[in-house]
Parts: structure tokens; C-alpha cells; sequence
């Protein structure tokens, strides 16, 4: 393999992380609370650190982290996001009884176990064309 | 599912590294197969059965009887 693309594939995960840390900080600092944009900003630049540091690893998390993965990896990468799934499934619809309990609505909870159900018949259909 | 990686790999000489390099999967999983923790998918079997020169019944060793291949009546041509 390249240097420049084993390169590319080690940061990706870091990168994603990231990204994904200066949407929120520029967020949360477009709502006012310029300190605590700072602290996520910061939160999220030692772990994009931290993630690319782990995959330049030789154990499984960094094959998952640097999109290198065998067959084995991808499994547990696969188990590892459905059980991730239904932890937040069960959190949001105990959430949304709750809610209802309290107020008479689900609200975010109710929306997310929406997107929970339509998302996994979606995935299940498309997976069922595929197997 | 017993296995027989472990045999067939230190026959050879290959370190489980080594032998990970030429299938191209990790170590780790190479490691996962030969304790029996990981079942590899039917290409990865064969590349094993293809490296040590034999066939994937002579490397994976079926236990239970109901797909154990001596029991299944084979269908004839």
C-alpha cells in the first residue's frame, strides 16, 4: 500500500471526529456560549488526537478506525453498531414513556424511536435485496 | 467447530502474522480462528484450505451431527 493512502485512511476516523467537533462548537458559539465552545472544541481536537494516534495501531479498534478492517473486524464493527442502535432505541422509547408519563407527549424521544423503527425496516428491507 | 489451523500453521512455520499477511486479514483474527472463537467465511476457509495445499474439511471439523457431512445423505446425480 501507499504511504499516502495508508496516510489518508489512518486520519479519516479523526478527521470525521473532527468535523464533527467544529460543527458543534461553531454551534454553540453562534448561540452564546463562547466558553463552553471552547471546552467541546477542545474535547473534540485531543480526541481526533487521540483517534489518530489508536489507528496507527496494529489492534482491532484501529483496523476499524483507519477503514482497514477484515472480515473479522467488519463483524465486529457491525455487532458493535447494532448493539450501540439498540442501546439508544431502548434509552429513547423508556425515554418516551417517561415523557408521555410526564406531559402527555414522547417529544424528542417519540422522534428519534421514529427514526429508530422507520430506519431499521428501511435497512432490513435493502438488506433483504442483497442477501 | 474444531479447527486445525493452529496444527497446519506450525507445521509450516508460518507465525500467525505471517499467515494473516498471506490471507490478508489481521493477525488477531488468525489468532480468533485458531481458538475456535471466529468461524471464517467460506472464501476466507477456502484461501485457508488453498495455503496449506488441502481441502476445508480436512482443516474444519464439524462436531454436531446434524451438519456433519458423513451424516447427509448426498443426493445423486
Amino acid at each position: 500500500m501507499e504511504p499516502t493512502h495508508h496516510s489518508i485512511r489512518r486520519a479519516l476516523s479523526a478527521v470525521v471526529l473532527a468535523t464533527g467537533g467544529l460543527a458543534l462548537s461553531a454551534a454553540i458559539w453562534a448561540s452564546g456560549n463562547h466558553g463552553f465552545a471552547a471546552g467541546v472544541l477542545s474535547f473534540y481536537g485531543v480526541a481526533s488526537i487521540v483517534t489518530y494516534r489508536w489507528a496507527g495501531g496494529r489492534g482491532d479498534v484501529a483496523a476499524i478506525l483507519s477503514t482497514r478492517p477484515d472480515e473479522r473486524q467488519r463483524g465486529l464493527d457491525r455487532d458493535a453498531t447494532a448493539i450501540s442502535g439498540l442501546a439508544v432505541t431502548v434509552v429513547a422509547l423508556v425515554g418516551a414513556v417517561v415523557a408521555v408519563a410526564r406531559t402527555g407527549n414522547p417529544g424528542d424521544f417519540g422522534v428519534i424511536c421514529l427514526v429508530s423503527g422507520a430506519s431499521y425496516v428501511i435497512a432490513l428491507g435493502a438488506m433483504q435485496r442483497r442477501r | 467447530m474444531q479447527n486445525r489451523v493452529r496444527e497446519l500453521r506450525e507445521g509450516t512455520g508460518l507465525s500467525q502474522g505471517e499467515l494473516g499477511e498471506r490471507l490478508g486479514v489481521s493477525r488477531q483474527t488468525i489468532n480468533s480462528i485458531e481458538n475456535g472463537r471466529y468461524l471464517p467465511s467460506l472464501p476466507l476457509a477456502l484461501a485457508l484450505a488453498h495455503c496449506f495445499a488441502t481441502i476445508v474439511e480436512d482443516i474444519f471439523i464439524q462436531e454436531e451431527e446434524k451438519w456433519n457431512p458423513r451424516t447427509i445423505q448426498s443426493v445423486e446425480r
